[in-house]
């Protein structure tokens, strides 16, 4: 076992009437780094993600966490879960309900109340702390739903499409307090289907299809493994030369503009090399592919 | 531990709320004030009866308290589970305590504030009666003191539960079906009250006071009305209410344990109300 591991999820499956919702899923997640889970609509994540927090019972496999021995869930103290559904008692009051939280997450009551108002403060909510849940606009809610779920200071957090329904000042907020969760040392799993934020925030990810891990590892291997690069080329002239080039693919023409793709075996190197002398390149963009277009093509792939 | 903090949290949210107020405190005032002036206003004019009340009254009364105050603290808690379901905050909940500690710290927080609501009234119903009937408690024996609140208690965390289950069951108010009617279940001895207060020591009577859903409504009556008919019996038997209780208590947590498993498959499907075969199912094999 690797020493900086802090979850492992081994075999897990689950079964509702006759679907079978988790297929024998396995993977880990280190301390100090950000996972990122995704998978289509209906591919199984909830459903993994609530038995890793014991909301669901697992009919196969088990989860093991830290240094503990295997169990059907990790343990509700040391994990914290932002749901993709949010919902807070509407009628509680904002500060009561994050040291209710808290304390339900085994921190003593001056001390859950103590982090409470500092992460209030610091979500610029600390006015609100003595108001009804039901008076805040919906990203305030939600900034107080992340609160509590991660109050406690949790090694493990749990965040699902948490960038939802915040404006961009918001987003930005909660990236910062997202990386310092993993400086601090926490293991966070960030379920979502913004691909630019997965691949802003995330070290490895997880993709789950049809119950079944389709996709597994650190962002930039995966990405070199399954990815040709994509070229973008903005220039002046006649374009049509473009189409002489070797090695290339999905050419798509427009004026002054021309997207392609590299072919297995065609370095970026090569490319510049052989670029047409009749047209003159305004703008060079060369990259992997977009994690949104691999996340398409793996998926469309495991159907056809 | 956590138990202890979902029952307070219930609790402190319920009583802090207006409605609670209101009916807790204005209400009953209004009431007691305004009998108080209007018998001080006709003193003289109602002649009291010298005679006391035979004892049964004490017993129909707390039954009927049972019941009226069980009936509105476990729509309180029904609304409360379906609330939990519909606010979605059930996964956060579930994620920090076991379904089992939220469940039972619903029932009993909202139970505890309740019947402090059951207080406030009752103490105002015997005011109320109070102007009108010779009533005092010194008729009742240490026996009494001991029974009654243990069979109203247990009876009312019963109902609450049988309420919780419904509440896991449904998806709204109007959507209960059959379901809805498992409410009514506890009050059917309430029907039979005459007979009971008659004939306290008959076979019927004594049978169905081992039976949980009756338990609370049987045994109530059943105790106030034992000295006055039966010679030579001065209390139901001990081994009598020792089996009953037990059995009651037993029943609780079993009403409770189901309440719990048809939650936690409940919660998930919030798009649909359980059938009663599928209540069964969900209750009992947790699927």
């Amino acid at each position: 076992m690797n020493r900086s591991e802090l979850l492992r999820v081994e075999g897990v499956s689950k079964t509702f009437e006759s679907v079978r919702a988790v297929d024998d899923v396995s993977f880990c997640v280190e301390r100090g780094e950000i996972l990122g889970f995704l998978g289509p609509n209906g591919a199984g994540k909830t459903t993994t993600l609530r038995m890793i927090l014991g909301i669901l019972r697992p009919d196969r496999g088990e989860i093991r966490f830290g240094a503990a021995g295997p169990a059907p869930m990790a343990p509700k103290e040391h994990t914290g879960y932002l749901p993709e559904e949010r919902g807070l008692y509407g009628d509680a009051r904002v500060l009561d309900l994050l040291v209710y939280f808290g304390e339900l997450k085994g921190l003593a009551r001056a001390d859950a109340r103590d982090r409470a108002r500092e992460w209030l403060g610091r979500f610029d909510l600390g006015d609100w702390s003595l108001k009804k849940i039901e008076k805040l606009s919906k990203g305030m809610q939600q900034k107080v739903q992340f609160i509590a779920a991660i109050v406690h200071r949790p090694q493990f957090v749990v965040l699902d499409e948490p960038f939802a329904g915040l404006d961009p000042v918001n987003q930005d907020l909660l990236k910062e307090v997202i990386h310092r969760l993993r400086e601090d040392g926490a293991a966070v799993l960030l379920s979502s289907h913004q691909m630019n934020r997965v691949e802003e925030l995330c070290d490895r990810i997880f993709l789950i299809h049809r119950g079944r891990r389709v996709l597994y590892g650190g962002l930039e291997e995966i990405k070199e493994a399954h990815g040709e690069h994509a070229v973008l080329l903005r220039f002046a002239g006649d374009g049509t030369s473009l189409r002489s080039i070797e090695g290339i693919a999905d050419l798509r023409l427009g004026s002054g503009r021309a997207a392609f793709t590299l072919l297995p075996g065609t370095e970026p190197d090569a490319l510049i090399r052989c670029l047409p002398e009749t047209i003159e390149i305004l703008a060079l963009h060369v990259d992997r592919p977009p994690l949104h277009d691999l996340f398409i093509r793996t998926i469309e792939g495991g159907d056809a | 531990m956590k138990l202890a903090k979902v029952i307070r949290w219930e609790f402190t949210q319920t009583i802090r709320s207006k409605q609670f107020l209101v009916m807790t405190v204005f209400i009953p005032a209004i009431i007691g004030v305004a009998v108080f002036a209007i018998t001080l206003a006709m003193e003289g004019e109602v002649s009291t009866p010298s005679e006391p009340p035979p004892p049964f009254i004490i017993g129909l009364f707390l039954a009927l308290i049972l019941f009226i105050g069980a009936f509105i603290s476990g729509v309180m808690t029904m609304y409360g589970v379906m609330k939990e379901k519909q606010s979605r905050v059930v996964e956060m909940m579930l994620s920090s305590v076991s379904a089992w500690d939220l469940m039972a710290g619903k029932v009993i927080g909202l139970g505890l504030a309740g019947l402090i609501q059951v207080i406030a009234w009752a103490a105002t119903a015997y005011f109320v009666a109070g102007r009108f009937l010779p009533l005092s408690l010194a008729s009742l024996s240490l026996a009494h003191w001991v029974t009654y609140p243990l069979y109203f208690c247990l009876g009312y965390l019963f109902i609450a539960s049988i309420y919780a289950t419904v509440g896991a069951a449904i998806k709204d108010i109007h959507s209960g079906g059959a379901i809805g009617l498992a409410g009514i279940v506890p009050y059917v001895p309430m029907m039979f009250a005459a007979l009971i207060i008659q004939k306290p020591d008959s076979l019927l009577v004594r049978i169905a006071g081992f039976i949980p859903p009756f338990t609370p409504g049987v045994m109530l009556l059943r105790i106030g009305a034992t000295p006055t008919i039966s010679e030579g019996t001065k209390f139901v038997p001990a081994w009598e209410m020792g089996l009953s209780l037990l059995s009651l208590a037993v029943g609780t947590v079993l009403m409770m344990r189901f309440a719990t498993k048809v939650f936690e498959v409940g919660m998930l499907m919030t798009g649909k109300s359980a059938s009663l075969r599928e209540l069964w199912r969900w209750g009992v094999r947790g699927s």
